[in-house]
């Protein structure tokens, strides 16, 4: 086992890196789950969108406009900063900010239709949603200033608040329906597909590095070892390494996932993953095999793994993706291997995503092979 | 002189090509992926008509009309499909419409998730039913006026926006990756120091041995680094405009002057950890990619309401870091009509460059070894 051996001791030189690998996804991890969406809640419940009013006006018509906007915004305060404002308008803090001008509640009782300023993301849903329910109140008001002239501002804010105080009776489909409940585990699945691609082909390219080199690789074939063993015990010990490392980090994803263990589709995440580590480790042994110096493995590993994530889903949910990057992703494990992961999420079947992870998993395999052999057969490098 | 050290330092550092992979194809390729990831993004939050399905248990005629004036002109609300009942339920459980909306005396609304649109569907069905309740209160009053008053909705909003440039939120992780490509610069300054440090490589030794004044040399080689990174940046810059299409606002001008200063920073930075840090070529790399990617993860490259979050609780924290200096120059650029905030950005940065390229002088001057 002297091959095997070696291999061992040269991941163990280079434990650190990897280290730093499983560090990173840990953080992201920590990052993601700070991000995540609140609890699902059962039945219908209005969206509330944050919202900063500025007055200097404290009238019944403009306490009856914040009154009624609560229903369906909550209140933001904020300084009346214009970078800061517009900050969070960009980063989708707030979704609009309301001022209402000096004299508005004068002017509208005596008609003359005033206006508010508004500043919004443009054509937002949100923004469509606060002006509804804003222009609903202020034209309900309107018509009982045309409508019943002379009427004064606390009948005003009754009538319209009564009014308005109706609503739609809204019925669920099925009620006990549970609505967007992935789970967090999927995510922490999908982000797996990151770290492992990249400890996998960074692992296995920096062994293949060592015994592709031109003087050793004479030397050991004047070993009286045959060639068939020497491939065999290295595949072993990258196999291996494949396994501790899918191991890892699974086991780190089912901590952080650990609310979710008594879920039924945790054996199927598990699965996939496993499925998933086999078809990276065979584009290991195709990636090392095909480029020559450290320089150029890390920067092959870094594109085809970030590029990989990012087109499939690990980043950026396959939701959001534009169908023709789908298609292009489909040419790439990682893809079936998060498109697996939701249909696990759903409980649905994801045989069909297993068997062509599998597929991948043989051609690459082969492919590799194929290069081996050329290479091996080659005089220099 | 110049001509001669100018000259062959760019050649070398041409066919240096693990230096121009990261300094140039790889933000190239990390700004093709976030095009291809991000590309729906910009749309996920701006409005598209809401399919409604309509079943009609009583007639209503004075619903419908109002209904119809909400699915014609330019931009109708909401897409109709009038069906049975049973149809409804197939309809809304495949999720080709957000709700049912059942008419009779009153309406009611049938939903299987709670989102926006629905929400939209309800304040819509809300509206009608207490406008209704309105007009029955002004004719218990005096049904006469009801009869002459006009019950088109006046607008009582108008918008003032608070910048003439799109809310695009794609623009903040090109920004983000900008800086991090002019950042990454910084390894062309951490091997300029390399190079003339007669402790850290065999080329320096000979350099320092040679009848040169020992700046000259430095601030002549540092120039063919810096003239290759602007061209590269000015690659990756043409590369998002020209190819992805990535707005850069009509100040295109200020744009490249941006990057000229950010690449200065990016360079200095370099010199400045490759002279400071103690230790051989492998701990000053990982340094200096741990520095520029923790910086660009605060500058919000990975996730953007990270820049946010560090604005709202950690505000020192913005202008320590001179990635985000970077994509907020670009970021002030693009969305702010007063350049107050842009000028505080390039001062920043200039600071920064000045602190960098002084303390990396202040180190490598007037060096004498006994031996190395």
């Amino acid at each position: 086992m002297q091959v095997f051996k070696l291999c061992m001791k040269i991941f163990k030189k280079n434990l650190p890196v990897m280290t730093i690998y499983f560090g990173v996804f840990i953080i992201i991890s920590i990052i993601m789950m700070t991000n995540s969406r609140p609890a699902e809640q059962a039945g219908f419940i209005q969206s509330k969108v944050s919202i900063v009013v500025f007055s200097n006006e404290s009238s019944p018509l403009v306490d009856g406009m914040k009154e009624v906007l609560s229903d369906v915004a909550v209140f933001v305060e904020m300084e009346e900063d214009e970078t800061l404002i517009q900050d969070s308008l960009y980063f989708r803090r707030i979704a609009y900010v309301l001022r209402v001008p000096d004299g508005f509640t004068e002017d509208f009782l005596s008609g003359k239709e005033p206006k508010l300023a508004k500043t919004s993301v443009p054509g937002s849903t949100n923004g469509i949603y606060i002006d509804m329910r804003l222009e609903q109140y202020l034209n309900t008001a309107n018509l009982y200033v045309r409508g019943i002239p002379g009427i004064d501002a606390e009948t005003l804010n009754a009538y319209t608040l009564e009014d308005l105080d109706y609503e739609t009776p809204v019925e669920m489909q099925r009620a006990d329906q549970r609505f967007g409940v992935e789970g967090m585990m999927q995510y922490y699945f999908n982000y797996l597909a990151y770290t492992l691609m990249y400890v996998v082909i960074m692992g296995i390219s920096t062994i293949m590095l060592v015994f592709n080199d031109l003087n050793i690789k004479r030397r050991s074939s004047c070993a009286p070892i045959s060639p068939g063993k020497v491939t065999l015990q290295f595949y072993l010990a990258t196999l291996l390494f494949s396994l501790i490392s899918w191991f890892v980090l699974v086991s780190l994803s089912l901590v952080f996932s650990r609310n979710e263990l008594a879920g039924s589709n945790t054996p199927g995440f598990i699965i996939n993953s496993f499925v998933f580590a086999s078809s990276t480790t065979s584009i290991g042994f195709l990636i090392g095999n095909l480029v020559r110096g450290r320089e150029a493995i890390s920067a092959v590993a870094n594109v085809f793994t970030l590029g990989s994530c990012f087109i499939s889903g690990v980043f950026v949910p396959q939701a959001i993706l534009s169908d023709s990057v789908l298609k292009m992703a489909s040419l790439f494990p990682t893809f079936w291997y998060v498109s697996g992961n939701s249909q696990i999420a759903v409980s649905a079947d994801f045989t069909e995503s297993l068997i062509i992870q599998i597929g991948f998993a043989v051609a690459f395999f082969v492919l590799a092979l194929v290069v081996g052999k050329k290479k091996r057969m080659a005089i220099e490098n | 002189m110049f001509r001669h050290i100018f000259a062959y330092r760019l050649k070398v550092l041409l066919r240096d090509k693990t230096m121009i992979f990261w300094t140039m194809i790889f933000p190239i390729a990390l700004a093709t992926f976030f095009n291809l990831a991000f590309g729906g993004l910009g749309e996920s939050g701006s409005f598209n008509v809401i399919d409604v399905a309509l079943v009609e248990t009583q007639p209503n005629p004075q619903f419908m009309s109002v209904l119809d004036m909400m699915t014609a002109g330019e931009t109708p609300l909401f897409a109709l499909q009038k069906v049975t009942a049973p149809r409804g339920e197939t309809l809304l459980a495949d999720g080709h419409v957000a709700g049912i909306i059942t008419v009779s005396e009153s309406m009611s609304l049938k939903v299987n998730q709670s989102g926006i649109r629905q929400s939209i569907l309800k304040v819509f069905l809300d509206r009608y039913a207490h406008t209704t309740r309105t007009a029955g209160r002004i004719a218990a009053e005096d049904p006469q006026v009801l009869m002459e008053m006009d019950f088109t909705p006046v607008v009582f909003t108008e918008e003032r926006p608070v910048s003439h440039a799109e809310m695009d939120i794609k623009l903040s992780y090109f920004y983000a990756l900008i800086a991090m490509a002019c950042f990454y610069g910084s390894f062309f300054g951490m091997e300029e120091v390399n190079l003339i440090q007669a402790n850290l490589s065999k080329r320096a030794a000979r350099l320092n041995m040679a009848p040169l004044h020992k700046l000259k040399a430095f601030l002549y080689s540092s120039l063919a680094s810096y003239s290759i990174l602007i061209v590269e940046m000015m690659l990756l810059m043409a590369y998002l405009v020209l190819i992805l299409k990535i707005d850069f606002g009509n100040q295109i001008g200020w744009v490249i002057f941006t990057i000229f200063v950010g690449s200065l920073t990016g360079i200095s930075f370099g010199g400045f950890i490759a002279s400071m840090v103690k230790g051989d070529e492998n701990v000053k790399t990982g340094l200096l990619i741990g520095a520029t990617m923790a910086g660009s993860f605060l500058a919000g490259m990975m996730f953007q309401n990270v820049k946010h979050l560090v604005q709202l609780k950690a505000p020192i924290l913005q202008y320590l870091n001179p990635v985000n200096l970077l994509a907020d120059a670009f970021y002030a650029l693009y969305f702010f009509n007063t350049c107050k905030r842009y000028l505080i950005n390039i001062a920043g940065l200039l600071v920064f460059a000045v602190v960098f390229a002084g303390s990396t002088y202040l180190v490598v001057r007037r060096r004498k070894y006994a031996s190395v």
